[in-house]
């Protein structure tokens, strides 16, 4: 897995590639506690080049997704497809996040 | 008859996971042509596998040496059968709760993916060994497109300590 930050302003990016699963969501777990931490109340995730999610990696964007919300922020998620994709459907997280 | 058999670790899931997917695009010893429905199998197919292993590696194998993760994969026309053996310990599949997806769970979404995308799923709790079968069946039409290669494969990743072979004293 590979993941990027980036602020602009007041939205902050974060990219994440590759696998997000039980063996690299613990490496993203500090960059989402720091994006909560700053209290970034406009996050955009992107998934597209994310090739495959778990559960644990599901558990991660969606503690990033509630504890955003409970600072009165907003996390949207672009580029979902795929296997990733599906997972978000079968959990029906594609209701939950706002899609561009 | 695909055979991967690896420790029982996180660290070798990712291996098991580009088997079975590569598995789920070969009926017998042909390869499958490519289509949306075979990727959806594909994609679901690996994800309960994925889940599968995590609840090993994480659960079964908790607090010992962990063992082994023997996944056996058979591929034909009409559906994908993987079958995950490992010797740790057994759970009660009927005593986890189905997540309430309303809430927003962070955890515990595992089985739950299994069921979900997997069109039977039965759990033989050890000791010795504990096997759970996963099938999902194929939807009509997948062509084989190349008659190659041997009807059996198998790998095996052993680490620390030789195999003991049929030859060793």
């Amino acid at each position: 897995m590979k993941f990027a930050r980036e602020d602009n302003g007041a939205e902050t990016m974060l990219r994440i590639d590759g696998t997000l699963d039980a063996v690299s969501a613990p490496e993203i777990r500090p960059v989402v506690d720091a994006i909560v931490t700053e209290e970034r109340k406009a996050v955009t995730v992107d998934l597209g080049n994310l090739r495959l999610i778990d559960s644990s990696g599901v558990g991660v964007i969606v503690s990033l997704f509630k504890r955003v919300r409970a600072h009165g922020g907003e996390v949207k998620i672009v580029g979902l497809r795929d296997q990733p994709k599906a997972i978000f459907k079968l959990l029906r997280l594609d209701r939950v996040f706002p899609t561009p | 008859m695909i055979r991967v058999r690896v420790p029982g670790t996180l660290a070798y899931r990712n291996l098991a996971l580009r088997v079975v997917a590569a598995a789920t695009k070969m009926i017998g010893n042909a390869e499958c042509e490519p289509s949306p429905a075979l990727e959806e199998l594909e994609a679901q197919t690996v994800s309960a596998v994925g889940e599968a292993f995590n609840n090993i590696a994480i659960h079964a194998y908790k607090g010992v040496a962990p063992g082994e993760i023997d996944v056996l994969i058979e591929s034909d026309a009409e559906r994908v059968v993987v079958e995950m053996t490992d010797t740790g310990a057994s759970f009660d599949p009927s005593t986890v709760a189905v997540p309430e997806l309303d809430e927003l769970p962070e955890n515990g979404m595992g089985l739950f993916i299994i069921r979900s995308f997997m069109d039977e799923v039965t759990y033989a709790a050890g000791p010795p060994k504990n096997v759970l079968r996963l099938v999902k069946r194929r939807a009509p039409g997948p062509e084989p497109r190349l008659q190659d290669g041997a009807s059996e494969a198998e790998v095996t990743v052993e680490t620390g300590a030789k195999r003991a072979t049929a030859d060793d004293p």
